[in-house]
């Protein structure tokens, strides 16, 4: 079997998801992207573990895994707080936290 | 036969994907994500990545996406404004991610040779991530306990 179908399955759930980060106003949605984007990531790390008859990269789709969870988490803690605040979850009522 | 799965699968995924990004629905958007994430499991399982499968299944299906769907009733979906779509930002987001899905596959096709479906079970997995990859792993605990307890704080509720 040849690499390039897991390189292509990766490819296009990156461009999905960074479609999704650019469009999007709505931070569960973004979320829903980031998410996709760390899953293109892991599919890649799997391709080139199998590729290379390596274990490593598949051990480092742990790490990504931690970090992702830890990742929603916090963010939905605070998106949680800021809904609670100011009644959305809109990314354009939130423009107060720039500076 | 692992190629049908694999490209159905990945079919599957992507097609998944695209769904929770474009739907206007929250809670429909995650149910397709978790599709998109549990097509993503099988995929795994037909290159023979079989424990990173059933972790994908566990942790992203089981229990991200429950998050999400839990965090999303605790608010009212009704009231929720209606996003415009606006042409510029869907033109520079098509245009950004079109030109980078170009950049990864002229990049993949300087990769030949044959995915080997070697199947890596706990065992094969576990012997490196407990002893060469051992501090990595302490940290990540670490990691997990400070978000854990981050989370707490900053979502509890202020008298």
């Amino acid at each position: 079997m040849s690499p390039f179908g897991l390189f292509l399955i990766s490819g296009l759930l990156f461009a999905i998801g960074l479609f999704g980060v650019i469009v999007r106003r709505n931070v569960i949605s973004l979320f829903f992207s980031l998410e996709l984007l760390l899953n293109s990531a892991n599919v890649l790390l799997v391709g080139f573990s199998k590729l290379h008859g390596n274990p490593y990269g598949e051990i480092f789709v742990f790490f990504v895994l931690a970090v992702a969870a830890a990742e929603a988490a916090v963010g939905l803690a605070v998106v949680v707080a800021l809904y609670r605040y100011r009644k959305s979850v809109n990314t354009e009522d939130f423009s107060f936290l720039r500076w | 036969m692992s190629e049908v799965f694999f490209y159905l699968f990945g079919l599957l995924s992507v097609a998944f994907a695209a769904l929770a990004v474009g739907s206007k629905n929250l809670i429909r958007g995650g149910v397709a994500l978790l599709g998109s994430f549990v097509s993503l499991g099988g995929l795994y399982f037909t290159v023979g990545a079989e424990f990173i499968g059933i972790v994908q299944v566990i942790v992203y299906g089981g229990a991200i996406i429950v998050l999400y769907l839990f965090a999303l009733m605790t608010m009212d979906l009704k009231k929720m404004r209606e996003e415009p779509i606006r042409l510029t930002s869907v033109a520079a987001g098509g245009a950004l991610s079109l030109a980078l899905l170009g950049i990864l596959i002229y990049g993949a096709f300087a990769f030949f040779g044959s995915v080997k479906p070697a199947v890596s079970g706990a065992k094969t997995l576990a012997l490196p991530l407990f002893y060469k990859f051992l501090l990595p792993f302490e940290v990540v605990s670490v990691l997990l306990l400070v978000a854990t307890v981050g989370a707490v704080a900053v979502g509890r509720r202020e008298e």
